[in-house]
């Protein structure tokens, strides 16, 4: 057996036991370990893959082609990534939280499915194999989301008619393909790619890019991940934002950068605009960062502030990844990584609030930092990384993306990228000062710390994310792997970041000198000057203002109204007006076809004599 | 031991240079008004006696702590930024690491006046985010630009380019667009008249700083001259060709910072979104014109 075949025998297993004694109190505890388990093996693995690939008995044969699954470097990565999330969602779901979940079987069950699914999509040996994969994880993140029922369900509806339309798409590719070479393997495919005409190219990338980008959400297929994730319960929902968006972006990278190849997508040629094929998925991406960071700053629930902005994340990711040098491949895969780190981190602090709570909603929470610290201190770490600042992990990555954008001479799009950050920082102040900071409701009096089952895979992820944006090498080490996998130039780097010719970052020295920084910082402030007092949070000034300790009012609502009034305008939802449109198109079609089927023919009659007649009388008076 | 010596003087000028630029901004402001102005000192004396004040109120530990990553955030951005002698950190990270090194004090006041639970304080620090991404487009623009013209991100790199190539190769004479726009973000930067949104005295009761007394409205005020001596600085080396010697580049240093202020008093206040308006129509327009030259090139 190889690593692998343990990997696929560890989810068998697991799947297994959660189904037989999954309602025991301790199976969430056993869950963990199996997670646990299940890293530690991919992690053994990662010499083997480095150098080649580990194959699996799994497999089977169709029509005389082989069937079969194989991990490579990239599929490695994503593997590890997976098992990862599972691990903490496991985790934090092991305690209370999961204790106080109706149906934490059927939770278990599905995260179960889900990482057994996900393993076999990024580690298929071929085509056909990838479809498999694809095709289960898009039913089982569909179960995962549909479980709780309510406002989940029509959310979880409009991601399956997504995704079968993007499954659909991937499989006329599969078949053109299949058509063309007689053959399901990667390197028949990569073999005849370059000899097809370019018609054929547009119509194979075209239908991939969309079937993938379905999955993490590219624009304009954006509409559904927002709402399906937000309202599947807390720890499988971190799980799904975190990876399950992301196993799009495995596919893309797989087949549109790996296989086909980065140098034929530029090769193809937009007419009239001037743009390759290569170009426009940038262009894409582009407005994938900017549009949803967008939409997520005027969200007021908690959720789907995340999802919006986890949208736009996966924007930064392909465009680091598009443009194909060292530093931007790595910097893409290395913001996988961050990104599934401290969106994690952000979504199980958001569910622990809930917990405590009962609510994410923005404008219905307030001043919770003396009552939940340790929650808020995750938050405030998982927020600096999403907004992509010193000292966390998420400035890593985007850095690199920056910085390989400016060595293509690709401003514009650098500009884009700013401009996401900058509305990121933005929303991610809102989402901090709207549950923690302000003024405490006075509901929330008693509210507790959320217990250490919850909080300790928090701070973790928190940890994680710090100790990575201190020493990027660590996860860099990571990503090399699944770079050499693709087989794009490698980056050149120490622990501490990447040294280049045009400008180098050393988070060593950033993180370190920024730490005795606060240090100093904090001797000046606290033993220079005179004497604290600590005041009720309540007393303060009102600047002759109605305000008082007996009127609370928290600024929450409408947090930026300055900005609103600039941009509100531009907000004319003409992808959903599409969307709607095109359900409005299926409804009319679905009732013409009724009609043919019931039809009425005695008005029918009478219609066509009343025109005879008519006609008739006309003709006759003249 | 040199780089010890850099870490602990860089900031410290930068501490005493800032002085002077806010002496000499109040001292121009009181001219165009008329009044005699502060003495030589009165920066000084001001923090002294914001420091030994009896009243110091704290709203809690964040409150505390936005304090000492406000200082900390701009000492760090000071190590990072080249003058003339000292290179500090600056080549173990570059004008991008730097711009978002510059964010982390801004972060850090943000949670401390949330904490605080004045509505004044949050409203501040919405519309003063809303200035953020107001100003920082163009200025992202016209960093672009720079880096684009000069080919790195190196800090000292592009000193060193433009102090060999003389003031032909400035990037005020290569990219005279750039230059403009990216001045007019800056003057919003120093959130002065006619952006002074954050502040409002007679809307918000000075918005952020609002619940800040004694020693918290001292840290306020250092945290004011590195902002005036980090902008003034970071312009310089953009466009203004660095400095050849100490007495230059602190004339060009003030010169950035005293177009600010001597235009400063002649406007009233924009709203917030006229703020934003603007500043993405003008100075956006006018360093994406610069950008599409230097692109062009």
């Amino acid at each position: 057996m190889s690593e692998l075949d343990f990997l696929f025998a560890f989810a068998a297993v697991l799947i297994a036991g959660v189904m037989c004694c999954g309602r025991d109190g301790r199976a969430g505890w056993a869950a963990m370990a199996v997670y646990g388990a299940m890293l530690v093996a991919v992690m053994a693995a990662a010499g083997k893959v480095a150098g080649g690939s580990i194959p699996s008995a799994l497999g089977f044969s169709v029509l005389g082609h082989k069937i079969g699954w194989r991990m490579d470097g990239l599929g490695w990565f994503f593997s590890m990534l997976t098992a990862g999330a599972a691990f903490f969602a496991s985790w934090y779901a092991a305690g209370e939280w999961g204790r106080a979940q109706p149906g934490m079987k059927t939770q278990h069950l599905l995260l179960a499915l889900n990482v057994a699914a996900m393993l076999l999509l990024v580690n298929a040996g071929d085509l056909l194999s990838l479809f498999i994969g694809w095709e289960l994880v898009s039913w089982a993140a569909f179960a995962m989301m549909a479980q709780k029922g309510g406002p989940a369900q029509p959310a979880a509806m409009r991601y399956m008619i997504y995704a079968l339309a993007g499954a659909m798409a991937v499989l006329a590719g599969i078949m053109i393909v299949h058509a063309v070479t007689g053959s399901f393997a990667y390197k028949d495919f990569a073999a005849a790619f370059g000899a097809m005409s370019s018609g054929m190219k547009w119509l194979l990338a075209g239908l991939f890019a969309a079937g993938f980008g379905v999955k993490m959400a590219l624009m304009p297929f954006h509409l559904w991940q927002a709402a399906a994730y937000s309202e599947t319960p807390g720890a499988s929902s971190a799980f799904l934002n975190a990876v399950s968006a992301r196993m799009g972006l495995f596919a893309l990278i797989l087949v549109l950068v790996k296989v086909m190849g980065l140098s034929a997508l530029a090769g193809l040629h937009v007419p009239l605009i001037g743009l390759s094929a290569k170009g426009l998925l940038m262009w894409i991406a582009a407005f994938t960062m900017v549009i949803p960071t967008f939409i997520a700053l005027m969200q007021t629930d908690a959720r789907m502030l995340l999802t919006w902005h986890g949208i736009g994340q996966g924007g930064y990711m392909l465009l680091g990844v598009l443009v194909g040098t060292g530093l931007g491949t790595a910097g893409g895969l290395l913001h996988v990584f961050n990104y599934a780190t401290y969106q994690m981190a952000l979504f199980l602090a958001v569910t622990a609030v809930i917990h405590r709570t009962g609510t994410s909603d923005l404008d219905r929470l307030g001043g919770l930092i003396t009552r939940m610290p340790w929650t808020y201190v995750t938050l405030l770490m998982g927020i600096i990384g999403l907004a992509g600042l010193p000292p966390m992990n998420g400035f890593v990555s985007k850095w690199m993306i920056y910085r390989s954008l400016l060595d293509s001479g690709s401003a514009f799009l650098l500009i884009f990228a700013f401009v996401g950050t900058l509305g990121t920082i933005l929303s991610v102040y809102k989402l901090i000062h709207n549950i923690f900071l302000g003024r405490l409701r006075p509901q929330h009096e008693g509210v507790r710390e959320a217990p250490w089952s919850m909080v300790a895979p928090m701070l973790a992820l928190g940890g994680i994310g710090f100790v990575t944006g201190w020493f990027p090498g660590l996860a860099l080490n990571l990503t090399d792997i699944a770079q050499a996998a693709m087989g794009a130039p490698e980056l050149p780097h120490g622990l501490g970041g990447v040294a280049t010719a045009r400008g180098s970052l050393n988070m060593i020295w950033v993180v370190s000198i920024l730490l005795v920084a606060i240090g100093f910082g904090a001797i000046v402030f606290y033993f220079l000057g005179n004497r604290r007092y600590e005041v009720n949070q309540l007393n303060n000034y009102a600047g002759g203002h109605f305000l008082s300790p007996q009127v609370p009012y928290q600024f929450s609502h409408e947090f930026y109204p300055g900005l609103a009034r600039v941009i509100g305008p531009w907000y004319r939802g003409s992808i959903v007006r599409a969307e709607q449109g095109i359900g409005t198109l299926l409804d009319v079609s679905g009732d013409l076809w009724r009609g043919i089927y019931h039809l009425a023919w005695t008005p029918l009659y009478l219609l066509a004599a009343t025109v005879i007649a008519l006609g008739w009388a006309i003709m006759g008076g003249m | 031991m040199r780089l010890l010596a850099d870490i602990v003087l860089m900031p410290l000028i930068a501490f005493i240079t800032g002085l002077f630029l806010v002496l000499m901004y109040r001292r121009v402001r009181a001219k165009i008004e008329r009044r005699v102005g502060p003495p030589f000192f009165q920066p000084v004396y001001d923090i002294v006696k914001l420091f030994a004040k009896k009243t110091q109120i704290s709203h809690g530990v964040m409150h505390d702590l936005s304090i000492v990553l406000l200082l900390g955030g701009y000492i760090t951005a000071e190590i990072f930024l080249p003058v003339p002698g000292f290179k500090g950190l600056a080549e173990e990270g570059d004008l991008l690491t730097l711009i978002y090194i510059m964010m982390v004090p801004m972060l850090g006041l943000a949670l401390g006046v949330g904490s605080c639970a004045n509505p004044n304080g949050s409203i501040g620090i919405s519309r003063a985010l809303t200035a953020m991404l107001a100003y920082d487009v163009p200025l992202a623009v016209a960093i672009i630009g720079a880096t684009m013209t000069y080919g790195t991100t190196n800090l000292v790199e592009i000193v060193r380019i433009q102090q060999e190539g003389g003031m032909a190769t400035w990037g005020i004479a290569t990219m005279p667009l750039l230059a403009i726009g990216g001045y007019l973000a800056v003057h919003g930067m120093f959130g002065k008249e006619p952006f002074e949104i954050y502040i409002a005295p007679a809307e918000i009761a000075t918005g952020p700083m609002v619940e800040m007394s004694g020693k918290y409205m001292g840290a306020l005020f250092i945290m004011q001259c590195f902002q005036l001596y980090t902008i003034g600085v970071l312009y310089v080396t953009l466009f203004l060709g660095g400095g050849e010697n100490w007495p230059l580049f602190l004339i060009k240093v003030a010169a950035v910072v005293f177009i600010s202020v001597a235009v400063t008093n002649v406007y009233g206040r924009y709203r917030t979104d006229k703020v934003v308006r603007w500043m993405w129509k003008w100075p956006t327009g006018i360093a994406l014109l610069g950008l599409a030259l230097v692109m062009a090139k």
